[in-house]
Formats: structure tokens, sequence, C-alpha cells
């Protein structure tokens, strides 16, 4: 890429208000929107379990150590890897065990469920999931991620 | 679900008639069938080497629907901004329709002809061979085959999710007709309005009416190239147990893309869970929320 930092930095920008204001427009329709608070997010921090590379969606299970020493078991739910592969997403980028961190649009219920924004993986590879994109966003290539979690800590 | 009734259907009398000749029909057909199946249709011959050579040629001259793949820039519902003039039927059917939760395709079952095309993120690649065009929709991972040698619709096809599809050129427009779609396709017969669609709904089908659509079904697509990086897919559906006409569709944009991320993959879906429950361990389906019961 030969963006500029600012590009890059006032590109993320519209790309926010692009997903708040038109999500409308998403490419993405076997994704279950239901479930989700899409207004809301929530940085999940923990140990995966599982990463399941799979149509018609991924899937991280993810366990999340809580501040009273107690373990929750987070479900996320990611795009197809035949989206995600297109956005950079690889299916060794992810590990049983790996230490990680996901910006995720939280179950309305309240229940640990997630639909999977962005990723921060062990190795410091940051990967945006193409949910909610415009089919001329997915066919353009990936997208700009931000540098740390941008969603409210679980603890 | 609520039935359509479908006018173009056999009576039960007519059918009962038929299905006592077409019995004989099968039984003699049984008893001769060596040469019934000779007769059945006429026998293929292939093209000689220059026959083949010629309709390459004419390929060569045809718009360049070819290189790269085709990605969708239109939202996946269809927009219905002017009012079908729909039959009493669908219009009770659409009175009694309440929005469904959630989007009804969140599991692996093929979607069929027309909303396959819709959904984007996924490209489709186009194929062609003197005969036929084939079109390859990633998103469910099938590939239309679309006739292009002069044939006539089938009277009966059998249904399948894709339907039978002949095309021909007019122009520099890919006119292709759609028949024999399967039954649990899907499809929208329209849109609630958008005082009538839920608040906050984020979903890209919300307020979409999908519903049933006739055995009669029938789909013209218009696609043309409006330069070398746009396609154009106008369809007018027809179906007379929804629409009093044919109803045309505002076009759909596709983009071109030529890079190698754009290049088709293959699609297998095999994890058909919705959600899995951390709390029991288990899949959930979700089929409460569905639009169809699919």
């Amino acid at each position: 890429m030969t963006d500029t930092p600012r590009s890059r930095a006032r590109r993320w920008g519209l790309a926010l208000v692009a997903l708040a204001t038109t999500f409308a427009q998403t490419a993405d329709a076997h994704h279950s929107f239901g479930k989700f608070d899409m207004g809301k997010l929530t940085a999940i921090t923990g140990t995966v379990r599982e990463f399941t590379w799979a149509n018609p969606h991924t899937w991280l299970i993810v366990i999340v150590k809580k501040a009273n020493g107690t373990t929750e078991q987070w479900a996320l739910v990611g795009s197809s890897p035949n989206m995600m592969s297109r956005w950079g997403w690889n299916a060794s980028d992810i590990k049983a065990g790996d230490k990680i961190t996901v910006d995720v649009h939280p179950g309305r219920d309240g229940s640990s469920i997630g639909a999977i924004q962005t990723v921060f993986t062990a190795k410091g590879k940051i990967l945006g999931d193409p949910a909610g994109s415009t089919g001329q966003a997915l066919a353009g290539g990936p997208s700009q991620v931000p540098t740390k979690p941008q969603g409210q800590p679980y603890k | 679900m609520i039935d359509i009734p479908a006018p173009r259907m056999k009576k039960p009398l007519v059918r009962a008639v038929c299905g006592g000749l077409c019995s004989l029909a099968a039984l003699t057909l049984a008893v001769d069938a060596g040469r019934a199946q000779q007769t059945a249709e006429t026998p293929a011959v292939p093209r000689s080497a220059a026959e083949q050579a010629k309709a390459w040629q004419e390929i060569a001259n045809r718009p360049d629907f070819w290189q790269g793949t085709w990605q969708s820039i239109a939202p996946i519902a269809d927009n219905f901004t002017t009012p079908p003039d729909y039959t009493p039927s669908a219009l009770a059917y659409i009175k009694a329709y309440k929005p469904a939760e959630d989007s009804p395709f969140t599991n692996c079952k093929p979607l069929g002809m027309p909303f396959v095309q819709n959904i984007g993120g996924m490209p489709m690649k186009f194929f062609q061979s003197p005969g036929m065009i084939a079109l390859y929709i990633e998103t469910s991972g099938m590939t239309r085959f679309i006739h292009t040698d002069g044939r006539k619709h089938t009277e009966e096809p059998n249904p399948s999710y894709l339907g039978e599809s002949i095309g021909h050129w007019e122009g520099d427009t890919l006119v292709v007709d759609t028949t024999g779609i399967a039954a649990d396709s899907v499809f929208q017969l329209g849109r609630l309005s958008e005082k009538l669609r839920p608040q906050g709904d984020h979903s890209p089908v919300s307020g979409v009416i999908f519903g049933p659509h006739g055995p009669n079904l029938r789909l013209v697509e218009r696609m043309r190239l409006l330069d070398f990086n746009t396609l154009e897919i106008q369809t007018t559906l027809y179906d007379d147990t929804i629409f009093k006409k044919p109803y045309a569709l505002e076009p759909r944009k596709f983009v071109r893309g030529i890079e190698r991320r754009n290049e088709p993959q293959e699609w297998a879906c095999t994890d058909n869970r919705d959600y899995l429950d951390p709390t029991t361990g288990k899949l959930e389906l979700n089929v409460k929320d569905k639009a169809q019961n699919r």
C-alpha cells in the first residue's frame, strides 16, 4: 500500500461513518444480524478454543477469564472464508491456545455471543471482518483497520 | 405459509384424464422402450472442426463479459420503488405478511434464481463455449448453464434451483429466458413501505416481502456492459399468480475485478449452524426467525 498515514486515518474515519450509516448496503446476507447489537462494540480478550474456517461462516470460540476469576466462553461468528481470504485473512492466522483480542458486536440478549468486527491476533496481525461491507468495498480489497481495539473492554 | 393459487395449474378433471392417457403412453413406451428412446429427441451430432472453429470465431466478436469476475454492487434486496400491479391473492398474502426477524438464508440450502445473483460479497464469472454460456455464482457455489444453441424451452422442465436458461444476443445485450424454477427458491415479491419496516433493523433484507412464486415463474434478464468495468442486469418477472402484468425490476450493477483476489473460489457450505449457544454448547438453528420455512 502506498497510502500516507493521513489518508489512512481519513479513510478509516470514513469507513466508520459508512459503517454506522449504511448498514443497509451490506453485502453478506448469509449473515444473521438479528442476534447481534450492531450498534454496540465490545472488546473481548481471551484464549482461543476453536477457530473453524468453514462456509457459510467462520467460528471463533474464545475462553475469557473474568475479573472475578470465573471463565466464560464466547462464540463469535465471522464472514465466509471466501470473503475473508480476499481481505487478507488466512486460515492459519488463528490457532487454538492463542491469546487474542476481538472487537465484536455482542448478542442483543446479553448472552456471550458476538459478530466479529476486528481481530488482533497473537502475532500482531490485525484483520477486519468484511461483514457489512459493500460489494464495491469487497471488490476493492482489504479495508483499513484500527491499530488497537475500539470496543468497550469486557471484564 | 399461504398458498397463492395458481390459475394456470391443470384442473383436477384435466389432470385425471391426462393421468390416464399418460399412463397408457408410459405403458406403450415401456413395451417399445428401445425405439421410443431413439425418437424421443433428435440425436446430437458433433460439429465438424470447421463449424466449431466458426463458432469460436463468433464468440470472439461478442462483448467481453469474460475477463475477470463480476462483483455485485447493488443492495441485496430489490426496492420495488414502483409498486407492482398485484393479483388479489398476492395482495392478501402481503396484507397478512409479518416481517421476519432474520434473513431467510443463513443456512446452506441453495437460494436459487432469481435471488442467488443478488447476494454480493463474492463474485460471479462467465465462461463460454460454442452453444453454451456458463455463469459460476460463488456465493452459492452453483453454475448456471445458459444454452445459446437456438433451442426452445422444454414443455415441462423439471424444477431446479437455477431453472432452465436459454440465451440469445440482441446486439450487445445477452437476453436470458429462464423457466422451471424450483418452488422453494428464495423469491422476493415486494417490499414493505418505509413506515412498516422494523425500526433500527440493520439487516440488508429489512422489510423484504419473501414469499412463494408460482409454478410458471419466468425470468427475462437483459445483460449488457455499460462500460468495460460495469455489467448491468435488468430482470423482468413473469408470474401471473403474483403480478397482473410482468414486473420490470430496477437494473442491478456489477463491477469487474481482474486482480487475483477477485478470482473465483470454491464455495462448499458445510457448517450449517446459525450460532453456538455457549451455555449449552449446542448449535442453534434459529429456524423460528426464518422468513421462509427453509
